[in-house]
């Protein structure tokens, strides 16, 4: 299906669906609410085929370019239909099963996470292991018929909803760095793993703590190679720095849109209002070239962190307008509106820390795009 | 213009924008057929003209052409050049009250070498007109100010309507739009040549035994130099989708993000670039009177913001 064509099926498919898809409380919700919406938004797009268009055919998809799936998330969340970051999580973990799971894993499993079935988490950061990913120290080690895992993993999103992670171990001898590192697919409800969510200061459990105590995950479990899983992080975080950006900034236009139509007349100064549309107007000229350069199939890397630098400094421009412009509503608002700028403000600060640091986005720029060698 | 195509203008620019300025520039484009390229592509003539242009800091008559072009006047090398509004402003040069023309603008340095130049005015009901104005019945200043290389003069006078030939009703607002994306690119093309100046020095100086740009102060700076330049290349781009509505904010983005970058590289730069002995501070001067041009920078944001608080409405989304 053409790009085209699928806008106008999808809008007009999202405008005769509106009952059946609206979220069924106000304001933000609970974690939990809006993961029940988001489940509920993907079976009714799955089943009705938009959700599988731009997904290949081995996994349940129907085939069909990146953008068809990069304009249903724009469209969902310009809708506030779904919450964007819970969203687009599908959007780097999915491409990591394509190339890397045994091809009859991701035929099983991708489908359940498309339809909304299934939530799935992805085990990264450690304690000691935040900005320094390749020092990641739980261990997975070989047992009978497959891998023995210990240690902690931390910030790990939606973990005590989900059913399955994609998890970095490390396999090597401490020393080895980013070349002994191991990925698996693993069960949440495989015994030994225990998870402790952690609230935020926008007061959403939204991430966890979990605790991996001789977790057995079987050898079929395995993604691509043993010492390999270094190459797996890399190659999914051009995705994390891609589509689902394109996403956040269709959710962050609809935000500044009923800024400037919420705040009170003398709140807002002409110059801000300008500077902040002019930027988000350039991070979407940004984005969508990006899209179209995965469309046209091409490999995305290191110049991903200039997106992600970019909508970083959007999303706090926009919520510094907020957060002054609507500062009665932020401050003192104790309905459900006011609920959603005050978390949203909130949220907006981790915008520069997760999800790779503004620092380390710097750093990859500084390496691997302005080619300025080695740092010490 | 097909890829191969514009690869090969692309390069022959490029050329001919590294080796030569005013009037020899103009005449290596019309060899590379440019003024062509501009009635058939104006999207490549501009955008790879003006960056080359920014990056090699050097000058042309090219905006003349430009804004002409958008006129509908001739497109032709020799055609007479166009007065640019004063220094900020976006209203016209000229105002016609009672039987005068008062003319009040900048002109490029060609503006000396033909005997008329274009101004254009306001005809009420948001009409524009042109008169061909001698250049005898004005007084034309070189500008030395901030930056007396770029050549600029002020132009000014007080002449009876009936001095030169009406050049009839024209589009002032597509003009300006197509020629802020022009100065866009040149100052983008400036932001990037500064970068590559601060990127070089980084990896040339040696301080404390290793070269300043293993140092994560100085990567930092670049890295958002790097991030501020590809923001304004990207709006800049996708201006063209439609200019009446994006030319204006790609234009003092990219002048904003611009001087972002050039405070960056100049701090890497450090005590060198702040002499006349490194080819930093040309661009510097470009910059800062660039952005003045067509429309002062902070002044077009402004507008954008108060359109948008006025109606209650974003500008279109950039559709995938």
């Amino acid at each position: 299906m053409e790009l085209d064509d699928y806008k106008i099926a999808v809008d007009a498919w999202l405008d005769a669906e509106a009952d059946a898809l609206a979220p069924e409380y106000e304001g933000i919700g609970t974690l939990g609410q809006q993961l029940s919406q988001l489940n509920k938004v993907r079976r009714l797009t799955y089943d009705a085929d938009w959700a599988r268009l731009g997904w290949p055919e081995r996994v349940g998809g129907l085939g069909g370019s990146n953008l068809l799936r990069a304009y249903l998330g724009e469209a969902l969340t310009a809708r506030d239909l779904v919450e964007a970051g819970l969203y687009s999580m599908p959007e780097f973990l999915v491409p990591t099963m394509l190339g890397h799971a045994p091809p009859a894993l991701a035929a099983e499993m991708v489908p359940r996470v498309l339809r909304g079935d299934e939530t799935w988490c992805q085990g990264f950061s450690e304690p000691g292991t935040g900005s320094n990913l390749a020092a990641l120290t739980c261990r997975a080690t070989p047992t009978d018929g497959g891998w023995e895992v210990s240690g902690q993993k931390v910030w790990t999103s939606l973990a005590q909803f989900a059913q399955r992670c994609v998890l970095l171990t490390r396999t090597g001898p401490p020393e080895s760095a980013h070349r002994g590192i191991t990925a698996f697919f693993v069960d949440m409800d495989s015994p030994g793993i225990s998870v402790r969510p952690i609230e935020t200061m926008h007061g959403v459990e939204e991430f966890c703590e979990v605790f991996f105590d001789g977790v057995v995950v079987p050898e079929d479990r395995l993604l691509g190679e043993v010492d390999h899983g270094w190459s797996i992080a890399m190659d999914l975080l051009p995705y994390e720095r891609s589509t689902a950006l394109w996403q956040r900034a269709a959710y962050l236009q609809r935000r500044l849109d009923q800024l400037v139509r919420a705040a009170p007349a003398g709140r807002l100064d002409e110059f801000d209002v300008g500077a902040v549309t002019e930027l988000l107007w350039a991070f979407r000229a940004r984005s969508r070239a990006t899209q179209h350069r995965l469309a046209a199939g091409e490999h995305l890397g290191a110049e991903t962190s200039v997106d992600k630098v970019l909508i970083a400094s959007a999303e706090q421009a926009i919520f510094d307008l907020v957060a002054d412009a609507l500062a009665r509503d932020v401050v003192l608002g104790d309905d459900a509106a006011s609920g959603l700028w005050r978390a949203e403000y909130m949220y907006a600060q981790a915008a520069t820390i997760y999800g790779g640091s503004a620092e380390i986005q710097r750093n990859v720029i500084a390496r691997r795009v302005l080619e300025l060698g080695d740092d010490r | 213009m097909e890829t191969t195509e514009l690869a090969l203008f692309t390069r022959g620019v490029r050329d001919a924008a590294a080796s030569a300025t005013g009037a020899e520039l103009d005449a290596a484009l019309g060899d590379l057929g440019w003024h062509d390229a501009l009635a058939a592509d104006d999207r490549a003539a501009v955008s790879v003209l003006f960056e080359c242009q920014g990056a090699a800091n050097v000058t042309s008559s090219a905006l003349d052409r430009v804004l002409g072009g958008a006129l509908g006047l001739a497109a032709d090398p020799r055609s007479a050049p166009v007065v640019l509004p004063a220094l900020g402003e976006v209203a016209p040069p000229g105002a016609v009250s009672g039987g005068h023309l008062l003319v009040r603008g900048l002109a490029l340095g060609a503006v000396t070498s033909h005997p008329h130049a274009v101004v254009v005015a306001p005809a009420g009901n948001g009409d524009y007109e042109a008169v061909a104005v001698p250049l005898s019945a004005l007084t034309v200043r070189a500008v030395d100010g901030l930056d007396p290389e770029l050549g600029l003069h002020e132009v000014s006078g007080d002449v009876q309507t009936a001095a030169g030939p009406s050049l009839g009703r024209l589009d002032w607002e597509g003009a300006v739009a197509l020629g802020q994306l022009a100065l866009g690119y040149e100052l983008l093309g400036a932001g990037r040549t500064m970068l590559e100046l601060a990127r070089q020095h980084a990896l040339d100086r040696v301080q404390f035994g290793r070269p300043i740009g293993s140092f994560q102060a100085v990567r930092h700076r670049l890295a958002e130099s790097l991030v501020a330049l590809e923001a304004a290349a990207a709006l800049l781009d996708a201006a063209w989708e439609d200019p009446a509505t994006y030319a204006a904010m790609a234009k003092s983005f990219t002048g904003r993000q611009v001087r972002v970058a050039a405070r960056h590289c100049q701090q890497v730069l450090a005590g060198i670039g702040f002499t006349t002995e490194h080819p930093f501070h040309r661009f510097l001067r470009r910059t800062i009177v660039l952005d003045q041009l067509l429309g002062a920078g902070t002044a077009l944001t402004r507008r954008l913001g108060a359109d948008v608080l006025a109606t209650g409405s974003l500008p279109p989304a950039f559709a995938l």
